[in-house]
């Protein structure tokens, strides 16, 4: 292949980014328009004070130009984020369940919408403590014995960003692993207790 | 790792010599030897790289004991600490220590290869979560000099085997990219 060996496994943070986009979110418009049709589908009618939902590339590009003030999605308060963080600090076998996208839109957010989300700051030193303590997790896990044996990881609940920076690696630690197996085993019935 | 025909790696790998006897007399071959001789004699020792080597062995051509990198000394070594075992010189120039004997399990009979394979295994298994360490420490600082580390990781830095050192830097690669995309904020010139 071409591609260089790490990124032949799986998508890059950016590409990541570009699909995180697509999921909407609202915006309080600053202009005035009726409802406009883009080839994705049809927006608006953009009539400040109310909010609209758009979808996440739009809003930022309207957010740059300065025609319109984001509304963080709710799972992007710092409550919640605080209690995900606890839950993850308490759970040290599995991870919590995040919505899909969350890295990545809570880092475009924190770019680019920066006054509309409260205590920029706050948020990003705990999504950077989430993400820390998440990797700890993954970190330890790699080292289980299902990985040891070269059978499997589990990955229940890890996000597309995460898996992508996993994947390259393991797919081909494992590959190895599995190379080196004795020739002709047979399948042995063991109970995978986890 | 790939077997493949084209592998860069497995051509690399698979031309590391081979110390084998004959088991007959092979008239005009003499030049194998490296000597002035005319003809291979019988149980005379001859390197041969692996390729060729293996289509000997397996037509019962030549025989071969099982070769240095993998005695009993260094199955001791790395039984006794997997990961200060230097791999990286043990086989030919850029060490391919998995390939290598992995080739060599596919010409032994049942049970040396069963024990060989084993060795294989368990040695990667054992240096495993030192190369993850490795790995992710490196993808998170900038390090492009050796810095004084403890001698365990520097031995293992150093004695990494080919594959390993591939294993490496992928891991460095993807860990790396992902810090460039958080640390990065985002700015693009002008709206899109």
């Amino acid at each position: 292949m071409a591609l260089p060996k790490h990124l032949q496994n799986g998508l890059t943070p950016d590409e990541l980014t570009f699909l995180a986009e697509e999921e909407t979110i609202d915006i309080v418009p600053l202009f005035s328009m009726t409802r406009v049709r883009l080839l994705s589908g049809i927006y608006g009618p953009f009539t400040p004070p109310s909010s609209a939902k758009v979808p996440l590339w739009l809003a930022l590009s309207l957010k740059r130009k300065r025609k319109c003030r984001i509304v963080p999605p709710e799972w992007l308060s710092i409550d919640r984020v605080q209690n995900v963080l606890k839950e993850e600090r308490e759970n040290a076998e599995s991870f919590c369940s995040l919505p899909r996208r969350f890295i990545e839109i809570s880092k475009v957010l924190l770019d680019v919408a920066q006054d509309d989300s409260m205590q920029p700051s706050l948020l990003r030193s705990l999504l950077k403590d989430l993400r820390e303590v998440r990797q700890a997790k993954i970190r330890i896990g790699l080292q289980s014995e299902g990985v040891m044996r070269g059978s499997y990881l589990q990955v229940t609940n890890l996000t597309p960003l995460e898996l992508s920076e996993l994947k390259p690696f393991l797919v081909k630690a494992m590959g190895i692993m599995q190379s080196l197996e004795p020739r002709g085993d047979d399948d042995e019935d063991e109970e995978e207790g986890q | 790792m790939d077997d493949d025909y084209y592998s860069l790696n497995s051509i690399l790998a698979e031309n590391h010599k081979l110390s084998c006897s004959f088991t007959l007399d092979v008239e005009g071959l003499g030049y194998l030897e490296g000597g002035t001789e005319n003809n291979i004699h019988q149980h005379s020792k001859v390197e041969l790289p692996f390729w060729l080597a293996q289509t000997l062995s397996l037509n019962e051509f030549t025989t071969f004991p099982l070769p240095p990198p993998y005695s009993n000394r260094v199955k001791a070594a790395l039984n006794a600490s997997a990961q200060s075992v230097k791999l990286s010189n043990l086989v030919g120039g850029n060490g391919w220590w998995y390939r290598w004997g992995r080739r060599i399990a596919d010409v032994l009979d049942d049970e040396p290869q069963a024990d060989l394979l084993n060795t294989l295994l368990k040695a990667f298994i054992n240096r495993l979560p030192a190369l993850q360490d490795l790995s992710a420490h490196h993808a998170s600082a900038d390090h492009t000099l050796p810095e004084s580390s403890t001698s365990t990781t520097e031995t293992f830095r150093d004695g990494m085997e080919g594959d390993e050192r591939e294993l490496f830097a992928i891991g460095q690669e993807s860990g790396k990219m992902t810090r460039n995309w958080y640390d990065s904020n985002g700015s693009r010139k002008g709206g899109r």
